[in-house]
């Protein structure tokens, strides 16, 4: 062992490497904030690790895309918890690579001599945001499909090129096939490549210029701006007094990291086993009733652009992103003073605050404007029959007389409004019961005005997916609550002798 | 700006094991277990604890084909009740037939022939004649199975080939009765050979 040791070492200087990378000292004072970076990093790994995994178990079709999940749910060992951690693990490196960017903006870490790094953070940061926007269409249910119409229904409203920008996120005008395939590919291929390229070179740019200092020591008898030509000097001497108090990076920072990442996937972890990803019904582009709501960190772009006044609109869809991205990039250029702590640059303390405050302010009021979420089906996703059955409820126009939260809101100048409301008629009739009553409404009651949907309107496999589907709906109880059968059927018809 | 790790360093050293200078503070002399050990055992459980958390479940649901031993009931009921079947006279049942690949659902209709002598036991045969794979039919006057395509005849009881090209008699099926039903386990079989080789 220690002449294979040896012998590398002659070969590709590994001690040269250990020193290079793991000896390297530290600057005095790190924080608990200083581990951020490569808790992103941590959560990245899970992502690619996990999605390998989903991809075994996925087809970009919109045929299959959905049942390709539920049996990864329901029939991969682990299925639904892997997909749990991806799910999660999305959300985890948006927290976290928003925190981190936070980390350094707040002391200042931007400034002189990582300009360059700032800004492979902020491509960084845009990608990972691709990455969730690009992620949430795969499952192809009624959340991902309508999250993504809005979506690029905003990037249309973009003056002059938003046709074309349409055009090139969807793969044609429709959102169909070709864009589930498009965002697989950007998802898979693309995004990762580009991802893991810029984080090697934000790595090693971290590795040769080292960790800032803490904002308080980089300031003090700092010349008041960083382009001052006695700046670079005064940096280099500060720099190297920090690290000559410093720490090595192994183990002493590395064990933090970890402590950090351990707690991070832990965190994921429960998510992942309690929480679960969510699987809503498969995405039904006639569905006129659904409220699209986008994922969670891109609820406050959507808040606002519900309080911006339509003339507005298009100028703010695509003029904020525009101003975000150029605010984000120009940063380290506008921002010279030498000042690095947040008590000492009121400006950026505003900014931040107001970005932070404007941010939660919009998320809390799109949480407020959440319709009531009321589980229209029971807590398991629908089989091949249900769905049946649910699209012809549709076909069938039951919903105009028919209430069924969520799916369906009855026209009010019905003339029937005494139509029983169905959020629950699976808690009060057999499957069996509704198939003959559908049949032939007049056999159970002779004033009834529904119609009768038994053959010729209906074939009996019809009828029996709509009873199916029926017997699912359970109101908010799901599958919590027994049903509990007043099925009473009328006497037997005398059968009509046959010629 | 210097690089770090380029600064002057001691030359010559080949020596890839932890370096003994622990100048740390706390790694003083006396204390059983020093900081940089206690550090390094950290980031090792840390590390390890990390690498389980995600690497068995993603371990598992790729191994997953391998752990699932998938006990798929192909066992199809042909008939609710052994009583409606008539006693010598062979019935045709056609059936559809949801093949589950994975995700990918596809139906496909099959049919048997059930035959009984004494309403006890019952014969079942593919339905699908196994010289070319037409669906064949009883020959009420001759009684026996009659494949339109070639002629080809076979025996009501046996399913041996009475006359004409099928290279073997009738494919029979495992045939259970539960609670008075009829079931058939289904499969087909590769056409045109002497062999009874499942396709």
């Amino acid at each position: 062992m220690r002449r294979i040791l040896a012998w590398l070492d002659d070969r590709v200087d590994l001690v040269g490497i250990r020193r290079v990378l793991l000896d390297r000292k530290m600057p005095s004072e790190l924080t608990w904030w200083h581990t951020l970076g490569s808790a992103t990093l941590t959560v990245f790994t899970v992502q690619v690790v996990t999605g390998i995994v989903l991809a075994m178990s996925y087809s970009a079709s919109p045929d299959h895309a959905y049942d390709s999940i539920l049996y990864l749910q329901q029939h991969v060992l682990s299925g639904a918890l892997v997909r749990g951690l991806h799910h999660w693990g999305a959300s985890a490196m948006v927290v976290l690579v928003m925190a981190h960017m936070i980390r350094v903006f707040t002391m200042g870490s931007y400034k002189y001599p990582r300009e360059v790094n700032w800004l492979l953070g902020v491509g960084l940061f845009f990608i990972v945001m691709g990455f969730g926007f690009t992620g949430y269409l795969l499952p192809w249910d009624q959340k991902a499909y309508w999250a993504t119409q809005v979506g690029t229904n905003i990037a249309g409203t973009t003056p002059v090129v938003g046709e074309t920008l349409v055009k090139l996120l969807r793969g044609g005008t429709q959102l169909g096939a070709a864009t589930l395939a498009r965002f697989y590919a950007l998802h898979v291929l693309l995004l990762p490549v580009l991802l893991v390229s810029v984080v090697l070179v934000h790595l090693t740019l971290v590795v040769r210029q080292g960790i800032a200092p803490r904002a308080h020591v980089l300031e003090k008898n700092a010349p008041a701006r960083t382009t001052d030509p006695a700046y670079p000097a005064y940096y280099e001497e500060t720099y190297a007094a920090s690290k000559g108090e410093g720490v090595p990076f192994w183990p002493n920072i590395i064990a933090k990291d970890l402590i950090v990442a351990t707690g991070v996937i832990l965190v994921l972890l429960l998510l992942a086993h309690f929480k679960g990803a969510g699987l809503e019904p498969p995405a039904d582009p006639t569905d006129t009733s659904y409220v699209p709501r986008p994922e969670w960190y891109f609820l406050p772009f959507y808040q606002l652009l519900k309080l911006v006044p339509g003339s507005m609109e298009a100028a703010v869809a695509a003029g904020l992103p525009a101003l975000m991205v150029l605010v984000l990039l120009m940063l380290p250029f506008f921002d010279k003073r030498s000042k690095r702590m947040l008590a000492h640059r009121p400006v950026a303390r505003l900014a931040l605050f107001g970005v932070l405050g404007a941010s939660a302010f919009l998320i809390g009021a799109s949480v407020r404007d959440e319709p009531p979420a009321v589980p229209p089906e029971v807590g398991h996703p629908l089989n091949s029959v249900q769905r049946a059955g649910r699209a012809l409820f549709k076909a069938q126009q039951c919903g105009s007389c028919h209430a069924v939260a969520g799916v369906s809101t009855p026209d009010k100048n019905s003339d029937v409004p005494d139509a029983p409301d169905l959020t629950d008629i699976g808690l009060h009739h057999s499957a069996s019961w509704m198939h003959s009553f559908l049949e032939d409404p007049s056999r159970f009651h002779t004033d009834s005005k529904m119609p009768a949907f038994g053959p010729p309107t209906l074939s009996h496999e019809e009828i029996e997916e709509i009873s199916q589907y029926l017997a699912t709906l359970r109101g908010p109880h799901g599958d919590a609550k027994e049903p509990q059968f007043v099925d009473t059927f009328p006497e037997p018809k005398k059968l009509q002798e046959h010629p | 700006m210097v690089p770090e790790g380029r600064g002057p360093q001691p030359e010559g050293v080949v020596d890839v094991s932890e370096k003994p200078n622990d100048t740390n503070e706390d790694g003083a002399a006396g204390t059983p277990v020093g900081r940089r050990t206690f550090l390094r055992r950290v980031s090792g459980v840390g590390a390890a604890i990390s690498a389980a958390m995600v690497g068995i479940p993603v371990l598992r649901a790729f191994a997953s084909p391998t752990l699932v031993h998938k006990t798929s009931d192909t066992w199809i009921k042909v008939a609710d009740d052994i009583a409606l079947l008539d006693v010598g006279v062979p019935v045709r049942v056609n059936f559809v037939q949801t093949l589950q690949d994975a995700w990918v659902e596809t139906r496909a209709l099959n049919g048997v022939w059930l035959y009984t002598d004494d309403g006890e036991k019952f014969k079942a045969y593919n339905g699908h004649c196994t010289h070319l794979g037409c669906s064949y039919v009883y020959d009420k006057d001759r009684k026996d199975f009659f494949c339109p395509c070639h002629h080809g005849q076979f025996d009501v009881k046996t399913g041996a080939v009475l006359a004409g090209p099928p290279p073997r008699p009738l494919d029979e099926l495992p045939v259970e009765i539960r609670d008075s039903a009829v079931y058939v386990q289904y499969a087909d079989y590769r056409l045109g050979v002497p062999e009874k080789i499942e396709a």
